[in-house]
């Protein structure tokens, strides 16, 4: 038990007798533990707001539209696809029994104004009421509009949390006039915050209307998709049922292929493994890289630590140390040098993480992989001494008291 | 009591380019308790092999090695590093004291391969250190002391596990002839304090302290003789009886 205690000691002990060397040693594995939990810390990040998107995106919605989402159809087929319409809608709820609320959902971009104020880029979405079932929104104040606003084309509008506070700061915007071109709508209804869609847009800079206020106004024809929820225990039942009806709708043959897009959130959870994938198999290669880089540097100083020290250990044989306790003494010297570079590395990540979290994405570093990289450098350390600590322990005494 | 060492028909042969050199050819000797020893040859007389063999440095190729009716040349690795340990307290000519503890720490060195617990190892060291006087030094590290306080530091050393024997190989070798002295006084008082002490040396002075010199040439003992004042003190002892 003693001379572990002191093992350990005499190992630190060299080690601070040598700090810039044991500084610029570890550097390796300082480096390849950074990368290790800052790639963690990422993935976290990455998860969380993915999945936070993922939440507007509804698992039982499917998203029909004339391209995949991540397809590889070529783009003059897709261009060639004839336009959805409105009345797909009621087809669909009437001839689909898993159908539970279906809206068309047709979208461009304006600016609304208000007096002297401008929101610019607003994505204005047409859509029926159907859309507060379909889409994962939350009314902060005011109200949707309803059944009555949409067949008659009422000039009501609900607008984005963003667009609220750039047009009516720190008043009240419900009941009042805004306008979009030369038509006047009367505010009803506010959304609540919900942020970035995967960083890209924001689902607070938009403003939705009716959708036949937008076909009278903007566009009969146009970019549109269908939003259909479905039985949420037979998604997969329901997509075979609805590709059959839109098939039936388009009076598309057998042979022919279909002349649309079904989309739903798995086909975003399949990117974004692959994703993550890529991500995780970078940051595997660069610490793995880094630990052998790492590792082969501490080898080497620890080869340089037994020569320069050889005499030393001719007089601590000469006085009684064992084979084993010389051995003990080296291994401890390489283990503690990674040590302390993990360590160093897991401080800079907390460091790195935390100002990821603050100005990038909110994450945490997962605890899990500080102590596995704590583990690794252990077994950097341990495996790149090996060899060092075992010449040291097998030197003749006689030899190494002779060496100058 | 058994005899401290006894060696007997001790060879030791290396390998060197094809060719065997005989270290050590055929020793036989016998040394007691409280005996003061010098061992004394020519460079290559094979006596540094001879201290090595003593001090269980190095085993022999042939013949047997007794300490203290332990036969040492049956030992392996872990068994010599124990009997080095505990019966045997190495003085080199060059100090030996790592550089980067304190005079305190070196000496207590010794007492960590021995597995003595903190408390009690500062206290021997301590009182290891009062032995060669130097107790006002402990704190001190090596290169901060002068040669000859660094070679009682090493002397401290070797004392503080109260081995069997001390070996000292040339002890007085890189010092100058005031320090010299000194050193031979600290083994003098000693071996009056009752232990067994065997210097390596090629100075006929040195060899003087002594009361026992033994010549080493070609791996064999050329002589191995009583210095005068004892040869008239066992003398006496022999009239008297």
């Amino acid at each position: 038990m003693v001379t572990y205690v002191e093992s350990v000691r005499m190992a630190l002990t060299a080690i601070w007798g040598n700090k810039m060397r044991a500084a610029l040693t570890t550097l390796g594995i300082v480096i390849g533990i950074l990368a290790v939990t800052l790639m963690g810390t990422l993935i976290s990040g990455l998860d969380r707001s993915f999945e936070k998107s993922m939440s507007f995106l509804g698992r039982d919605v499917l998203y029909i539209s004339k391209h995949e989402w991540f397809g590889d159809s070529e783009w003059w087929e897709i261009r060639n696809r004839p336009d959805l319409k409105v009345d797909y809608v009621e087809k669909l709820k009437d001839q689909g029994k898993y159908v539970v609320a279906a809206a068309p959902v047709a979208m461009r971009s304006v600016n609304i104004t208000r007096k002297d104020e401008m929101a610019m880029g607003i994505s204005l979405a047409g859509t029926t009421t159907e859309f507060t079932q379909t889409a994962f929104m939350n009314i902060e104040s005011g109200r949707f509009y309803t059944e009555g606003e949409d067949r008659s084309g009422a000039r009501v509008i609900v607008i984005g949390y963003d667009v609220a506070n750039v047009l009516f700061e720190n008043e009240n915007p419900i009941g009042e006039k805004v306008k979009i071109g030369n038509y006047v709508f009367r505010v009803i209804g506010i959304t609540e915050k919900q942020g970035k869609f995967l960083g890209m847009f924001s689902l607070d800079n938009r403003a939705i209307i009716p959708m036949g206020t937008y076909q009278r106004l903007f566009s009969r024809r146009g970019w549109m998709r269908l939003e259909v929820k479905v039985d949420d225990e037979h998604i997969d039942d329901a997509k075979d049922e609805i590709i059959a009806i839109m098939r039936r709708l388009r009076g598309l043959g057998p042979e022919e292929k279909n002349d649309f897009a079904i989309n739903q959130q798995d086909a975003f959870r399949q990117q974004y493994q692959t994703m993550k994938i890529a991500i995780g198999g970078t940051g595997f290669f660069i610490t793995v890289l880094s630990l052998v880089v790492g590792g082969i540097g501490i080898m080497n100083i620890m080869f340089v630590s037994v020569k320069e020290r050889t005499r030393e250990i001719g007089v601590r044989k000469a006085i009684g140390a064992t084979q084993a306790s010389i051995m003990r003494q080296f291994l401890l010297e390489a283990l503690f040098i990674c040590l302390i570079g993990g360590c160093v590395g897991i401080v800079l990540a907390l460091g790195g993480s935390f100002l990821i979290d603050k100005f990038v994405f909110p994450s945490t570093m997962p605890v899990s992989l500080a102590l596995i990289s704590l583990i690794l450098s252990s077994v950097v350390g341990i495996v790149a001494g090996l060899a060092p600590s075992y010449k040291a322990a097998r030197l003749d005494p006689i030899e190494a008291l002779r060496y100058e | 009591m058994a005899d401290l060492i006894k060696l007997t028909g001790l060879q030791r042969y290396y390998e060197v380019g094809g060719e065997t050199v005989k270290a050590l050819d055929g020793v036989d000797l016998v040394i007691n308790h409280n005996e003061y020893i010098s061992i004394m040859g020519p460079s290559g007389s094979g006596k540094s092999t001879m201290m090595n063999m003593i001090g269980c440095l190095d085993s022999p190729t042939t013949g047997t090695y007794e300490f203290e009716g332990e036969k040492v040349h049956e030992m392996d690795d872990n068994q010599l590093a124990s009997i080095r340990n505990r019966k045997i307290g190495f003085v080199f000519q060059t100090f030996n004291l790592l550089p980067k503890l304190t005079a305190l720490k070196n000496v207590e060195l010794p007492l960590i391969y021995a597995n003595i617990p903190k408390d009690e190892r500062l206290e021997l060291a301590e009182i290891a250190m009062g032995k060669v006087s130097l107790t006002d030094r402990m704190h001190h590290k090596p290169n901060e002391l002068s040669g000859g306080q660094r070679q009682r530091v090493a002397i401290a050393r070797a004392l503080v596990t109260n081995p069997s024997i001390i070996l000292a190989d040339e002890p007085t070798g890189n010092l100058d002839s005031k320090s010299g002295v000194e050193i031979m006084s600290v083994f003098d008082e000693l071996h009056s304090e009752g232990n067994t002490i065997i210097l390596v040396t090629h100075e006929a002075y040195i060899a003087k302290h002594a009361h026992r010199t033994i010549h080493i040439l070609d791996g064999r003992i050329e002589k191995d003789v009583y210095n005068k004042k004892i040869r008239k003190k066992l003398n006496k002892k022999k009239a008297t009886a």
